[in-house]
């Protein structure tokens, strides 16, 4: 079986101490990241290979932790932007979380029907949850109808972090956030649930794409910010699969962590044991063997 | 709030409850945007280093990091500092009778206010308000009805209790608490309706507000507490125990599900026990499922099964067996245990007939435990 394939595009100065963003080398992260993901010369060229023109797409971020610790639009609408080239109109692309006020929080400005990519939380009048929970394996939960009623193809745009229950959260507890019911699947160190979440079909079928952000990384003490624990690690993740990506994401917050001189995961007790279940669900490889890290620098 | 205007809200409520979720979901969540969530501290709780906290309300203990919520997904740590969100905040409002919690020795014949927020630390397979209970705080359209004017309400209709029940009244416990102190000034009583999943701590300070608890045990077994339920059989024995030995009423409800908790020799073991535990004047209600919510695959439960698991629960000693949801059973009525003579008839939620007198047995005097006046 071929290794998985997870990029890692760095970028110098993309995040300035104060939070800005730097377009330019942001745009640079994206070409050579989704590139070497797929092979392919740039992203357009990338997208093209993962999306069809007739996909709606739908970018899940995590907004929960408030502008200190969200992917923010000037992240964001520069990747969905990205989709008009092959010829997905914005109004068919989506930035989406649960709830508005998170997203205002974030620092977005919604946009439910206005021009470019639209940006909304599933409480947006008319959107909601679907009405019956949707009960696959341990889940039994109500899905956001932004994802199972306004999207073909989803991106999971995660934020990298430190998570006290789940140990990290990235890309596939990402979808967490697009259930009504997250608060019950926190025991057990949120396993199995993480991965029996995305291994439902609502999710699973859609997914495509996984980008962490990683450009401040949350080591320690996540999912809310501190200051002390926050390290700017200047970076893109790019991965289809899903486990995979997680996998890598995990692993750069056990090295920053032991920059930080913090035990690991796994001694403090919450290492994420999703990865695990995940690939025995064959949703993704999560040793480390089976993953090809390439690392590049923009 | 006067008694018409409650009424045309309540009568709104429960046309939310009632209505069919496809509709429900969608017009409920239009609501978001503009969610009626309280900011007041939560009790129960320790901080801990590093803006976490521990929750100490019921034995989940969650503990949870800044910006995370509970197991029962109204209580939210900000900051450091853990929060109720749904103080005040009823999602349903409704005046019922007594009989339907079920209470069928405390005030027959009477209504309660009844009251719920949104939310619930377990989340039972066959919960039959989970479109409630398994939400979150902003999933539900909440009502502002603080403690105070939730008493005045309960007086202004002429309801001498206000019940705590639909979700799991443990988790608005503050809420609850405050509106039983507010209750207790006006004379008017307070019944909890809950799974019993409560710390020792709180529920022993809760008992010293309220008049009377009915506690769900959902079966005597741990497995099917873990696979049905997600929660510890152990805690609700404790806090039966502790109920038990306060001054206040007790009652039992055992929802009987074909196939998944109506073994005879496990009823009758937990018959054994309540008599052990508790006494043989507590009522032990067992209760007809519907298939609902994540279990729609099993059906009703036979009547022939109430009925003879309420003859086990009797034969073991209990003196005070009913069944439940069966409109019209001869189990739905209150019998002297030692005269035999009918003291309560009931036909569903209706009291048909009511003989006890000055909280005993018209004919032989014995008395009847309960809260009769």
């Amino acid at each position: 079986m071929t290794e998985s394939l997870v990029v890692i595009v760095r970028g110098r100065g993309v995040r300035s101490r104060g939070g800005e963003i730097a377009p330019a080398v942001l745009a640079r992260i994206y070409e050579r990241g989704l590139g070497l993901l797929t092979g392919q010369t740039g992203a357009e060229e990338a997208l093209r290979t993962l999306f069809a023109p007739s996909d709606k797409v739908g970018i899940k971020i995590n907004a929960i932790a408030g502008r200190e610790l969200t992917s923010p639009p000037a992240v964001t609408l520069p990747f969905a932007g990205l989709f008009s080239r092959i010829g997905i109109a914005d109004r068919n692309v989506v930035i989406w979380d649960r709830t508005n006020r998170e997203l205002r929080a974030a620092g977005y400005a919604l946009n439910a029907d206005g021009p470019g990519p639209r940006i909304l939380g599933t409480d947006t009048a008319g959107v909601g949850y679907d009405a019956e929970p949707f009960v696959h394996r341990n889940i039994a939960s109500r899905i956001s109808a932004v994802l199972t009623d306004r999207v073909t193809a989803s991106v999971s745009f995660a934020i990298l972090k430190d998570h006290g229950l789940a140990g990290v959260t990235a890309g596939m507890k990402n979808y967490f956030g697009a259930i009504h019911n997250p608060n019950k699947y926190h025991d057990d160190h949120c396993d199995p649930f993480v991965a029996e979440l995305f291994d439902a079909p609502p999710v699973r079928t859609r997914h495509r794409l996984t980008v962490l952000d990683a450009l401040v990384v949350q080591c320690h003490r996540g999912p809310a910010f501190h200051a002390a624990w926050a390290a700017p690690a200047e970076s893109l993740i790019f991965g289809t699969d899903p486990v995979a990506v997680d996998a890598a994401g995990w692993r750069l917050v056990e090295r920053l962590r032991k920059e930080k001189g913090l035990p690991t995961l796994a001694e403090e007790g919450r290492p994420p044991l999703y990865l695990q279940t995940a690939e025995r669900l064959g949703l993704g490889r999560a040793a480390e063997a089976d993953i090809r890290l390439l690392e590049d620098e923009v | 709030m006067d008694r018409r205007d409650f009424i045309r809200t309540a009568a709104g409520t429960g046309a939310v409850l009632a209505a069919r979720p496809g509709a429900f979901v969608r017009d409920l969540y239009a609501f978001q945007e503009t969610a009626n969530l309280s900011h007041v501290e939560a009790r129960y709780y320790i901080k801990l280093p590093d803006r976490e906290i521990e929750c100490q309300l019921c034995p989940r203990k969650c503990r949870l990091g800044d910006k995370e919520r509970g197991y029962c997904g109204v209580r939210e740590n900000d900051g450091g500092t853990y929060y109720t969100l749904v103080y005040g905040k009823a999602c349903a409002r409704n005046i019922d009778p007594v009989e339907k919690k079920p209470f069928f020795h405390v005030l027959p014949g009477t209504a309660a206010l009844s009251i719920a927020s949104a939310g619930c630390n377990v989340n039972c397979k066959f919960c039959q308000n989970w479109e409630i209970s398994q939400v979150r705080a902003e999933q539900v359209t909440a009502y502002d009805f603080p403690p105070r004017d939730v008493a005045a309400a309960a007086e202004a209709n002429r309801c001498p209790s206000i019940a705590y029940t639909y979700s799991e009244p443990t988790v608005f416990y503050e809420y609850m608490f405050d509106t039983a102190v507010e209750a207790r000034r006006r004379n008017i009583r307070s019944l909890v309706v809950t799974g019993g999943l409560i710390n020792p701590e709180p529920l022993e300070a809760l008992t010293k507000v309220v008049d009377a608890i009915k506690i769900d045990l959902k079966a005597f077994t741990q497995a099917f507490y873990k696979d049905y339920v997600r929660g510890d059989l152990a805690p609700v024995l404790e806090a039966i125990k502790l109920v038990a030995r306060q001054k206040i009423w007790l009652e039992i409800v055992y929802l009987v599900i074909p196939t998944l908790n109506d073994e005879p020799e496990e009823v009758r073991k937990m018959a054994r026990w309540i008599l052990k535990e508790v006494g043989p004047g507590v009522p032990l209600h067992f209760t007809r499922f519907t298939p609902m919510y994540l279990i729609k695959n099993l059906p009703p439960t036979p009547l022939s099964t109430l009925r003879s698991l309420r003859k086990i629960a009797l034969d073991e000693g209990l003196q005070y067996v009913y069944t439940g949801n069966i409109p019209g059973d001869e189990g739905e009525n209150t019998w002297c245990p030692t005269c035999r003579t009918l003291l309560i008839r009931r036909n569903g939620f209706a009291v048909e007939e009511n003989a006890i007198k000055g909280g005993a047995c018209p004919s032989c005097r014995n008395p009847v435990p309960g809260i009769w006046a």
